[in-house]
């Protein structure tokens, strides 16, 4: 018989063995026969996981019953078991004492000690301060800033010498062509358009006189006013009177929004000095959506302010608007220089 | 082998001191479970149903034994013979509790040491652990795991046929040493 078959037909045999164990023994070869009965010998073989676990649980139990036994606590004999029982003394009483490790205990806490109090004092080579700059827009009214002039027609003047003289308002419109004026130039226009003041058309009146400021008191000789931008008054712009002809938010009046804001730089001197606060800007923005006036509400120095004039500057927004026409609007912008 | 032979020879005397130093320090009962495992296994394991019941009864033996180490007194006989008596009893409790009646000599074995095929088969467990590792895996996982031959293979990475051929030559050599 060969090797082949003899595995075969043990094989066999010890599968039946293991399927009917009551069974009797199958008639095999007389070699299988020896081995077969090894076989039946090991169907109860013990699994060495049992033994382990079983072995486990007995030292378990061992220790247990020897704790009581195996550790006998001691008076303190001086003033250090006393105070470290665990360190010179019998320790608590549970388990033995190992001095070994609670020196390991002791070293690893105190290197992790100084580790945390060095960790102040560490800076990697090469870190430096870093800058953040961070711009707001603010359209509600601050309580910090100087109020800007009230207003929303100011504006006007040829930069005259003599004060805008009194007269009657003209007509107003939603579209201003031709801002008003009471010096009208010499040439004659080839297409004539009635000087208007921008707004709600069913606030005007009849114009009585010669138009003009109703609010002046100068009744002649006529002048446009110390003013710039057209217009007639000592402001800015294409209304009548003072001011700059930019609404305020609210009202109707929607805030501008800034589309292209990139923030301003931190200037040279200011970084070395670690010199840090926030520059306020009054800015109107006009229709157009570009600044168009900026002023510094709250400096800082050290080149900050000329900064964030230089970046707001640069700004685009989308522009306020009031009954869908864009307006020019007055916002502050709030610039924080920041050092990390 | 040489060190199952050891085992199987082992001065009295040395058995002894084993015995004391657990009697004054339990948890060197873990070298008289080990050199004591086997006999006490065949022991229970040729008279149990199954290989469940004859691990439980082990396990009661080893934990009454540890437990009354301190009662035991050294009469000039092997250990052995002393965990056999518990573990009589053990079986006469199994089976007064499960209504199987049978007489359990536990005198006898007192007296006259162990059942020579007890001793047989505790030495026929002791010589698997001697086997290569890959036949004594085989044995393991048909006897006590009792995985199909497809299983084995697999598991080895082998075929059906090299398997059989590992269990023959396995038993081969169980036969061999214990002759």
């Amino acid at each position: 018989m060969t090797n082949i078959s003899l595995a075969d037909q043990l094989d066999d045999a010890i599968e039946m063995m293991i399927a009917e164990p009551d069974s009797a023994p199958p008639r095999v070869d007389l070699k299988i026969g020896e081995l077969l009965g090894i076989a039946a010998e090991l169907r109860l073989f013990p699994d060495p996981a049992f033994r382990a676990a079983l072995k486990a649980k007995l030292l378990g139990q061992s220790a247990v019953t020897t704790t009581p036994t195996m550790v006998e606590r001691k008076p303190a004999r001086n003033a250090e078991e006393a105070m470290l029982p665990t360190l010179f003394g019998a320790g608590y009483g549970n388990y033995p004492v190992r001095r070994g490790n609670f020196a390991i205990s002791l070293a690893v806490h105190a290197a992790l000690l100084a580790m945390v109090a060095a960790s102040g004092l560490w800076l990697p080579d090469g870190a430096e301060v870093r800058p953040q700059v961070i711009s707001i827009l603010r359209t509600e009214s601050s309580p910090i800033l100087v109020s800007s002039p009230p207003g929303n027609s100011g504006g006007g003047g040829e930069h005259e010498k003599l004060p805008d003289s009194k007269g009657s308002l003209p007509r107003f419109t939603r579209q201003q062509l031709t801002p008003p004026t009471i010096v009208v130039p010499r040439e004659t226009p080839k297409l004539a358009v009635d000087m208007t003041l921008l707004g709600p058309p069913e606030l005007s009146e009849t114009q009585t006189s010669q138009a003009g400021n109703p609010l002046s008191e100068i009744i002649g000789p006529p002048s446009n006013g110390t003013g710039k931008g057209g217009g007639i008054g000592s402001g800015r712009g294409g209304g009548i009177g003072g001011g700059t002809g930019a609404y305020r938010v609210g009202g109707g009046v929607s805030a501008p929004i800034a589309i292209f804001d990139p923030d301003p730089e931190y200037s040279d001197e200011a970084r070395q000095a670690k010199y840090q606060g926030t520059v306020v800007l009054w800015v109107v923005v006009g229709t157009d959506g570009r600044p168009r006036e900026i002023r510094v509400q709250r400096s800082l120095g050290m080149g900050l302010d000329e900064k964030a004039v230089a970046a707001v500057r640069g700004w685009k927004f989308r522009p306020g608007m009031k009954d869908g026409v864009p307006v020019a609007v007055q916002v502050n912008i709030e610039v924080v220089f920041q050092l990390l | 082998m040489k060190a199952l032979e050891d085992k199987n020879l082992r001065n009295p005397n040395d058995e002894r001191l084993q015995v004391e130093a657990a009697r004054q320090d339990p948890a060197r009962f873990g070298e008289l479970y080990e050199n004591n495992f086997e006999r006490v296994y065949a022991y229970l394991a040729r008279r149990a149903r199954d290989r469940d019941e004859a691990q439980d009864l082990t396990s009661e033996v080893f934990q009454q034994a540890l437990a009354g180490l301190p009662r035991y007194q050294w009469r000039g006989l092997p250990f052995i013979a002393w965990l056999l008596g518990i573990a009589a009893n053990v079986l006469a409790d199994c089976w007064r509790r499960a209504g199987r009646l049978q007489e359990v000599m536990t005198d006898d074995l007192e007296q006259m040491g162990i059942e020579e095929d007890v001793e047989q088969k505790a030495m026929l467990y002791e010589l698997v652990d001697s086997l290569p590792a890959d036949q004594r895996q085989v044995i393991l996982w048909r006897f006590v795991g009792q995985k199909s031959l497809r299983e084995m293979a697999t598991e080895l990475g082998r075929s059906e046929g090299a398997i059989k051929q590992l269990q023959l030559r396995a038993l081969q050599n169980l036969r061999e040493r214990m002759s």
